[in-house]
């Protein structure tokens, strides 16, 4: 499956990039901007969802948005940089077990090995 | 209780030192990369890939209800030089609880908890210890996995397909 790699502070997590509608970069559109806890892009609404509160990490100077779209819904996510999209065989994504959350919603649903360190693959069925 | 000759494996954790019967660890191993799982326990350090696995590693340090007092502050940082990972084997799941000094013990004798209690010197929390030996005339708690395990929020060890029933599912959405 092809993955976009992404990093959220210090944190490195992937998307499966075929939920990927856009990559938007709010400093190159004039028809963005956020409005509390959306974004408007283009005259829709997007409920925007924060990785950096998720993963207790700092928020980077220039965030990027990535416009997904699950099977329920579309939303924003932001993300401090995208870094390369690369096939990753599902074989090599180990699931996450379930036990390790405190609630049945996550927004990480696998694991794969990236060079030195692990890196997640985020859940867009249970974020979406 | 613990029978004659039943091996243990000893650790330190928090500055107490435990042990667990040596039927539940499937091996010890040196603490390989981990990467943080935001909304997870707060006790999960982490989760490293082991031979194909994500494996949920514990760090009981920063498990409140584990310490009959105040949480002990880590030694060293998150991440204290020389520490191990203990991977247990637990029904149909596979998990790792981090510790320093990790070594075989076959007690000298026991000091049952009911009687003696857990030893004064030692902050582990009398529910997860099901018996106080002796190494050395030093106190080592023997830890209950079921207690322990339970309390962490592992699933009961079952008969085997348990885990698949209860919806580990798969990542890449198959």
């Amino acid at each position: 499956m092809k993955l976009l790699m992404v990093s959220v502070g210090k944190a490195r997590y992937a998307v499966q990039a075929d939920v990927v509608m856009r990559i938007l970069d709010p400093a190159q559109e004039a028809d963005f901007h956020l409005e509390g806890s959306q974004a408007v892009f283009r005259g829709e609404r997007f409920p925007l969802i924060d990785l950096h509160a998720a993963g207790e990490e700092g928020r980077g100077l220039s965030p990027l948005y990535l416009l997904l779209e699950g099977a329920r819904r579309r939303a924003m996510v932001s993300v401090d940089g995208t870094e390369a999209i690369r096939e990753v065989p599902a074989a090599d994504i180990a699931p996450l077990p379930p036990f390790i959350f405190p609630r049945p919603g996550r927004a990480f649903r696998g694991v794969f090995s990236d060079g030195q360190a692990p890196r997640l693959l985020l859940d867009q069925d249970g974020i979406l | 209780m613990i029978g004659p000759g039943a091996w243990l494996i000893s650790f330190r954790v928090g500055g107490a030192e435990a042990a667990l019967p040596l039927g539940v660890v499937r091996e010890v191993v040196a603490r390989p990369p981990l990467v943080r799982v935001p909304g997870s326990h707060s006790f999960v350090s982490g989760v490293a890939l082991h031979g194909g696995v994500a494996l949920p590693v514990y760090d009981l340090r920063q498990f409140g209800p584990f310490w009959s007092g105040p949480r002990p502050a880590p030694e060293g940082g998150l991440a204290a030089p020389g520490e191990h990972l203990i991977v247990c084997d637990w029904g149909e799941a596979r998990l790792a609880l981090l510790g320093e000094r990790v070594d075989l013990l076959e007690p000298d004798g026991t000091d049952p908890a009911g009687r003696a209690g857990p030893d004064r010197r030692c902050a582990v929390s009398r529910e997860f210890v099901s018996d106080v030996v002796r190494r050395d005339d030093e106190p080592v708690v023997l830890l209950d996995p079921d207690r322990l395990f339970a309390s962490l929020g592992v699933p009961a060890a079952g008969p085997p397909g348990a885990m698949e029933e209860a919806g580990e599912d798969d990542p890449a959405g198959r």
